[in-house]
């Protein structure tokens, strides 16, 4: 036994590094986006929908990571759960979408066979439009 | 695609509950739901920490039994899916778990038990100072006993032994301490006690069990210590002393004190990471890790059978017991 802090593994993927960074400032706006992934990072920042959001009071944080670690995919039905500030998208194991309103922050992880067209033009605008 | 508002359904069923001294107000559409939470439930007398809010789905038409555990987490947010029909939402900065169930997971008293409730404590607790530790708690006369431990020490056996030798269980493989005035107070969930397969050799009692798989892919059996062996189960209690298990290959058994330095590098190596967004909830945090890093604390080696362990910490907790009233 060392004094050395020993963590437990990332278990929850909350640590994955996220290098592809994209910020703009419009006044006291500010629209972040970060991912693990260039192509989703690319997409997101492209995405009218999420500009339009992010140009709202408060500007929006988007950290969307590409789930590398997930385990079989066990389906493709979208479920939409909407408590309080938060609206959640589920798309079976590996996609989730999780919109905070008053904190104005989209975070998700997305399965490998999501493609960043669908999540783009279909995932992200139906969470942030219910 | 389905849509469900958990604002907008009608949450007809309501009650406040207590789980390892965190109150919990609860809100759900099923009475079925409701029953099963209570029966976990312990006094809200004994809650000692300011709560948290379950709001919980549960949809009728579904049987779907939980599937396999899948969890993910961002900033103050995580998830958990349990098959499709199952989803789970902590959202730690507003100390809600907000969820939709299938009609089976909510009438599943051992999945709550064993599964849904610890999680909810160990991803929730965070923001409340409830603090789970890796170890197993037992009691006797009124004072608490730590045991911790890397895995495969035998905490587990140990604690078998020491409730068939007079102590009170409280709890295996996590005990949720919180801050209560100046010192600490221990909970246990009723979580089962998990034994490895090799356990059948000192309690012959497991005999009649059936291994079963556990959450971690191992094969150990799960039982409820009360009905297996006919221990007396306390939920909280006020530790004492924090003991560091090890084993040595001889039948000994030999205490040495350790420092505080060591029992809190200890106590932090059982706590998540939390992000920067949690911050003030890992200040928390820190604040019930120093009072658990200031109890007196041993490293206690020892071999042979669980039962000649126990019965040499019995000796132990006696002897400190008589120093400290002196």
């Amino acid at each position: 036994m060392t004094n050395e802090r020993c963590w437990h593994p990332d278990l929850l993927r909350r640590f994955v590094p996220t290098p592809y960074v994209f910020s703009k400032c419009d006044g006291p706006n500010r629209f972040l986006v970060e991912s693990n992934d260039l192509e989703i990072a690319l997409g997101v920042r492209h995405s009218d929908i999420v500009h339009c959001e992010g140009n709202r009071a408060g500007g929006l944080l988007c950290k969307v990571i590409r789930d590398h670690w997930a385990g079989p995919i066990d389906g493709s039905d979208i479920t939409i759960v909407s408590d309080g500030f938060l609206r959640i998208l589920y798309m079976g194991r590996g996609t989730i979408l999780i919109h905070d309103r008053e904190r104005s922050e989209l975070l998700g992880f997305i399965a490998r066979r999501v493609q960043v067209q669908e999540l783009i033009s279909s995932l992200i605008p139906t969470l942030l439009n219910g | 695609m389905s849509f469900f508002s958990i604002d907008q359904t009608d949450l007809n069923y309501s009650m406040e509950l207590c789980f390892a001294g965190a109150g919990c107000d609860l809100r759900t559409n099923s009475s079925e739901l409701v029953r099963v939470l209570e029966g976990l439930s312990t006094s809200t007398s004994g809650t000692v920490l300011s709560g948290f809010k379950m709001r919980l789905v549960v949809d009728e038409s579904s049987d779907e039994a939980a599937g396999e555990p899948h969890f993910r987490g961002l900033h103050h947010v995580v998830m958990a899916s349990f098959g499709r029909s199952n989803v789970f939402v902590f959202d730690i900065l507003r100390r809600t778990l907000s969820a939709g169930v299938s009609a089976a997971v909510a009438r599943d008293s051992s999945l709550w038990k064993e599964k849904l409730i610890p999680i909810t404590l160990g991803v929730l607790g965070s923001a409340m100072g409830l603090v789970p530790v890796h170890c197993a708690c037992l009691e006797l006369n009124g004072d608490g006993l730590l045991i911790a431990g890397a895995s495969g020490a035998g905490k587990s056996t140990l604690s078998v032994a020491l409730s068939e030798d007079g102590f009170n269980y409280v709890s295996d493989d996590w005990t949720y301490i919180s801050r209560l005035h100046d010192g600490i107070v221990a909970h246990g969930t009723s979580a089962p006690v998990k034994l490895l397969p090799d356990a059948v050799e000192h309690f012959r009692s497991l005999q009649r069990l059936s291994l079963q798989r556990s959450m971690n892919g191992e094969l150990a059996y799960e039982v409820d210590i009360a009905e297996a062996f006919g221990a007396r189960v306390e939920r909280a209690c006020e530790p004492r002393w924090l003991i560091f298990l090890e084993r040595t290959p001889g039948a000994e058994a030999v205490f040495t004190p350790m420092s505080s330095a060591e029992a809190r590098s200890y106590v932090k190596s059982s706590v998540e990471r939390l992000p920067p967004q949690l911050h003030e909830a890992a200040a928390t945090r820190e604040q019930t890790i120093e009072r658990v890093a200031m109890l007196p604390s041993w490293r206690f080696r020892y071999g042979g059978t669980p039962q000649f362990g126990a019965k040499e910490l019995r000796e132990f907790v006696v002897h400190r017991r008589q120093e400290i009233h002196v």
